[in-house]
């Protein structure tokens, strides 16, 4: 779960009075229904070590008493909140971004996107309950887990105690409003996943048309999202629903059922809970979407790519590319130097690869929602992707400046733009100069708002500017990307820090061999050992 | 002097009273007129077309944001003319706005308190979000299979309704405290059927040009026609 730490102590009284942290996430305070966990614990322990050292029970028992009574005040108290209490620490964590008057006009919200919320309005994205307000624990929530996806960092580094007194404090920005009560919304009776389900949940998908902003690969590129606006006028992007670590309300089943049933107010996502065929098609379109992608990425500490034999194919979309294994590159925000790029439009570059003893072949994936070929006069860049190396690989960890290099270090870029390849050397951001000659060739596919693309390069360098990649050494790389339809061009966009990447020379079949036959002879010794010593008893 | 001022409190008394007697029965009383309402506008109309880049079969290739819709002789569509402060009960008939070619039908839809339906002609995915601010606002999706949709405005207010889906669709829904008013039509005009008698105030709403009020005096029986003009803000 994302960012779902709690003190130490919280997790010890949960384990000892209360059910698993996921029930817990969802309803806080719910561990008091649940069988209490400390009289099994008790029993169990009872049955162990009485009739042989009755005090050592009495001493167990007495301090599992007086944990649970030291603890139990604190999370009981937590529910009702100090709005007094709550301003400070309001102050102190949340004004920044929020603003001292709980308006969402910080000092810090000009930079932000998605804007930090205006808890004055009392609209509140995520809740779990059917009318507008939210309840407690959703807040709670929000303020404890934080918001993915977003600016909102988890605030679970605070006391539980402060949690709740904030929660407070922001409620009373809106009291009007929490003058309704929340209501829970009933989700229909889960539906368990099953292929049945995930086919239903496409089928579903498809008739309510959650393409329209979504996309129909899920990859938040329908053809509504240019339009998209929240009740305040910002454009709001659809969720990537392949990409579900980023959603803003948590990734758990509960969560994403509750959301289409739900809608996310202040935002274009409408409620569903009336307008599917069965209310149970709410839990198939949950199983669906759960079926389009990963929990989160295993991100790549190591760029690996593998040698072969074979013939490296051309097309991104070749089955060779799916068996090579992919590494999962994050993208960061390039903040360094103007225009600096708080939001970058693409987090995640997947970088496959495959070399044999004259070429190296790249294989990209990224998620961008709008193709782009760029266009000079309405100075709209085109997308672009750049692996960068140093310019000349020396040994030992000096590496030029991860940001284009400097004046002193140079880099070197094998880039992609708008469906291109070219090669370019820079001294920094400003100072990049082409490379001509080289042999590079591409491959691009645009596909549902993803592009997958193949780069081919000869292994050695030509001339000085271009680095020969050698097989079995750890070669530094960096990665930069920008999505020109989102306004992003050269280093307004995401990149990496360096990376290493390292070609794996193929493995020769000797591996399959070797061992068996080394095996064998093993066992034909040992026989003739064995045979040996019988006979020398005979 | 005692005597003076005691007859200008009568006489003051007296005005203040037939005035409060005056203006809260109206509303009730017997034999209403009608009152035809021509809205005229001095400014230009305000329409933008916009290319439609999805559901061309059913939105069509272009599509209009009626935000100033002027007909001939100057007349102002889409506003609501009504009696203001007047009280009565809500019309039997249900209200109904539909989605036909990706924009709300009609423009501007006016109610009482109550239930309204809302059907979606087009067959695809709309969704209908609605800025209201008395009333709770809501944003259901309408999906093809959703042909109607009943929806529940209890509180009077002037509520924008948008389409994410397709975001230049834009309708409001007038929830009216009575069922004296009307919605001008291309010429401009409004019929208020029933209008109590005497003395009355017609009150003007644009949802670009604001409000506006006229005196009218309502004939029982008859029809009294009353041009309101609305300038540009």
């Amino acid at each position: 779960m994302p960012g779902w730490r709690s003190p130490i102590r919280a997790h010890l009284l949960r384990w000892l009075v209360g059910p698993l942290p996921a029930a817990y996430r969802n309803t806080p305070q719910s561990g008091r229904s649940s069988p209490p966990r400390i009289w099994t614990l008790l029993r169990d322990l009872f049955h162990a070590v009485v009739g042989r050292r009755a005090g050592a029970v009495s001493l167990v028992l007495g301090a599992c008493l007086v944990a649970a009574i030291a603890c139990a005040p604190s999370e009981a108290s937590a529910q009702a909140g100090d709005a007094n209490a709550g301003k400070a620490v309001y102050e102190r964590k949340c004004a920044l971004c929020h603003g001292s008057k709980g308006d969402g006009k910080g000092p810090a919200a000009e930079l932000l996107d998605p804007k930090p919320r205006d808890f004055t309005s009392g609209v509140y994205k995520i809740r779990t309950t059917a009318n507008k307000v939210p309840s407690d624990q959703d807040l709670f929530r929000i303020v404890t887990a934080g918001m993915p996806g977003t600016s909102m960092p988890p605030w679970d580094v605070l006391p539980e105690k402060d949690r709740w007194n904030v929660v407070a404090y922001i409620k009373a920005f809106a009291a009007e409003k929490f003058k309704e009560a929340p209501k829970k919304l009933d989700l229909p009776k889960d539906v368990s996943s099953s292929e049945a389900s995930i086919k239903r949940g496409k089928e579903m998908f498809e008739a309510i048309e959650c393409h329209k902003c979504h996309g129909t690969a899920g990859r938040a590129d329908g053809p509504s999202r240019p339009e998209l606006k929240d009740d305040w006028g910002h454009p709001i992007p659809p969720a990537n629903l392949t990409k579900r670590w980023t959603f803003r309300g948590g990734a758990s089943r509960t969560d994403i059922a509750t959301r289409i049933a739900n809608g996310v107010l202040g935002t274009p996502m409408p409620s569903f809970i009336d307008s599917v065929e069965k209310p149970e098609d709410v839990w198939h379109l949950t199983n669906y979407i759960l079926s389009l992608g990963p929990d989160r990425p295993a991100y790549a500490t190591l760029v690996t790519i593998n040698g072969t034999t074979d013939a490296i194919p051309d097309d991104p979309n070749a089955d060779f590319w799916k068996k090579a294994a992919p590494n999962h590159v994050p993208l960061m925000a390039q903040v360094i130097i103007d225009p600096r790029n708080f939001n970058p439009a693409i987090d995640l570059l997947i970088v496959r690869g495959a070399y044999n003893d004259k070429e190296i072949v790249f294989h990209l994936t990224w998620d961008d929602p709008s193709q782009t070929a760029g266009d000079a006069a309405k100075k709209i860049a085109a997308d672009a992707v750049a692996l960068q190396f140093p310019s000349k690989i020396v040994p030992g960890t000096e590496r030029p400046y991860f940001l284009m290099g400097d004046a002193t270090d140079s880099v070197y870029l094998l880039r992609w733009e708008g469906g291109k390849a070219s090669e370019a050397t820079a001294n920094g951001p400003g100072k990049i100069k082409a490379l001509d000659g080289g042999e590079i060739t591409s491959k691009t596919v645009y596909d549902n708002g993803q592009y997958r693309v193949v780069i081919r390069r000869p292994l050695a360098g030509k001339g000085d500017e271009r680095p020969a990649l050698q097989p079995a050494t750890f070669v530094p790389v960096a990665f930069h990307a920008s999505d020109g339809g989102a306004g992003e061009s050269g280093a307004k966009g995401s990149l990496t820090s360096w990376y290493y990447l390292r070609l794996e020379p193929p493995q020769s079949n000797r591996r399959f061999v070797v061992p068996p036959v080394v095996a064998l002879l093993t066992l034909v010794a040992m026989l003739l050992v064995v045979r040996a010593a019988s006979r020398g008893r005979n | 002097m005692m005597r003076k001022a005691l007859a200008g409190f009568a006489a003051v008394a007296l005005v203040a009273g037939t005035a409060w007697f005056v203006a809260p029965h109206h509303a009730i009383a017997q034999g209403g007129g009608t009152v035809e309402v021509e809205v005229k506008y001095n400014g230009a109309a305000d329409v933008q077309v916009i290319k439609v880049n999805k559901d061309t079969e059913q939105c069509g290739k272009e599509a209009k944001v009626e935000n100033v819709v002027v007909g001939g002789g100057k007349g102002l569509a889409n506003a609501v003319a009504s009696i203001a402060g007047a009280k009565g009960a809500a019309t039997a008939k249900k209200a109904t706005m539909d989605q036909k070619g990706c924009s709300f039908h009609p423009h501007v839809v006016g109610m009482t308190p109550g239930e309204i339906d809302i059907l979606n002609s087009d067959g695809i995915l709309h969704n209908i979000h609605t800025y209201s601010t008395a009333n709770a606002s809501i944003n259901k999706a309408q999906p093809k299979f959703k042909k109607t949709m009943t929806e529940k405005f209890e509180k009077p207010e002037f509520i924008k309704v948008t389409c994410d889906v397709h975001s230049w669709m834009l309708g409001w829904i007038a929830v009216m405290p009575h069922p004296y008013f009307g919605v001008t039509n291309a010429e401009g005009v409004a019929k208020i059927e029933n209008a109590p008698a005497g003395k009355q105030t017609v009150e003007v709403w644009h949802e670009k040009l604001g409000k506006v009020t006229k005196d009218v005096e309502v004939k029982p029986g008859a029809t009294t026609k009353v041009t309101v003009e609305m300038v540009k803000k």
